[in-house]
């Protein structure tokens, strides 16, 4: 869906100007809180999450400096074997524009089987009037009410329910689920055993 | 996405920068601001489809519930 560049606030700008540079070098997602927020969720994020494919060290330098270039920094750190090195054990790092602290990028390379699938099936939402790649409305459900499970996030969950209700494939979402048992239920009970 | 320790370093600097710059409200609106025309703009493409004003209403009564 296209719209006029003045219909964009400062977020619409943010999202797509990162998405720009990051659609060169990985696949990506948008998950979370900002899917909610673009579906008509009344409810703040602190920032937009995103997943992008496990790119090797060179494309990531590459990548980073691209988005230097563009006017973002990351927050933790300047040198790009630090930041690929935050990525590469499973943390998150944060971009923001140069000397802004809102609105803020959250980035994790996918972690898993589950994360790839999310990258393999991720979608453009339309009615959310943002030229973006979501990870699907399956998957979102099934991520909400299966593994976040909070409150907020099983309302979040009905509301896309409500909203997509003649075209979500149920079968998708117990499949989703189902691996979302096996791959991180399962990893969180280890880490729990651990402490 | 789960949230990590890099989470709390991010509500840390925020709230030093908060404590450190008056201007954070103004940059603070605006974010907000953004995210709820985005959601919004949404309710305004949903009305435009069929069955869309119908969803619409739905969606009002399960905030209600909420």
């Amino acid at each position: 869906m296209k719209r006029e560049i003045s219909d964009k606030n400062i977020l619409d700008k943010f999202v797509d100007d990162f998405v720009k540079v990051i659609d060169k070098y990985a696949k990506y997602i948008i998950v979370s809180g900002f899917v909610a927020i673009a579906h008509g969720r009344s409810r703040g994020t602190e920032d937009i999450d995103m997943i992008i494919e496990k790119i090797p060290i060179e494309n990531f330098i590459n990548l980073n400096n691209a988005l230097m270039n563009a006017g973002f920094e990351c927050i933790q750190s300047s040198e790009p074997l630090t930041i690929y090195d935050y990525l590469t054990h499973s943390t998150s790092i944060r971009y923001t524009r140069k000397g802004e602290f809102l609105p803020e990028m959250e980035l994790k390379f996918a972690k898993d089987s589950l994360d790839e699938l999310q990258l393999a099936t991720r979608i453009k939402l339309p009615l959310t009037g943002l030229d973006v790649y979501f990870s699907s409305i399956e998957m979102n459900i099934a991520f909400k009410e299966e593994l976040l499970k909070s409150d907020k996030d099983i309302e979040d969950a009905r509301h896309l329910r409500m909203i997509y209700k003649d075209s979500i494939n149920e079968y998708e979402i117990i499949k989703i689920k189902k691996q979302i048992g096996q791959l991180r239920l399962r990893e969180a009970k280890k880490y729990e055993k651990n402490f | 996405m789960t949230r990590d320790k890099s989470h709390m370093e991010q509500v840390e600097r925020w709230a030093e920068y908060v404590k450190n710059n008056p201007d954070w409200k103004k940059k603070h609106t605006e974010f907000i601001n953004a995210q709820i025309e985005i959601a919004n703009r949404f309710y305004k493409n949903l009305a435009k489809t069929p069955e869309g004003r119908e969803k619409i209403k739905e969606l009002r009564e399960l905030k209600m519930k909420n």
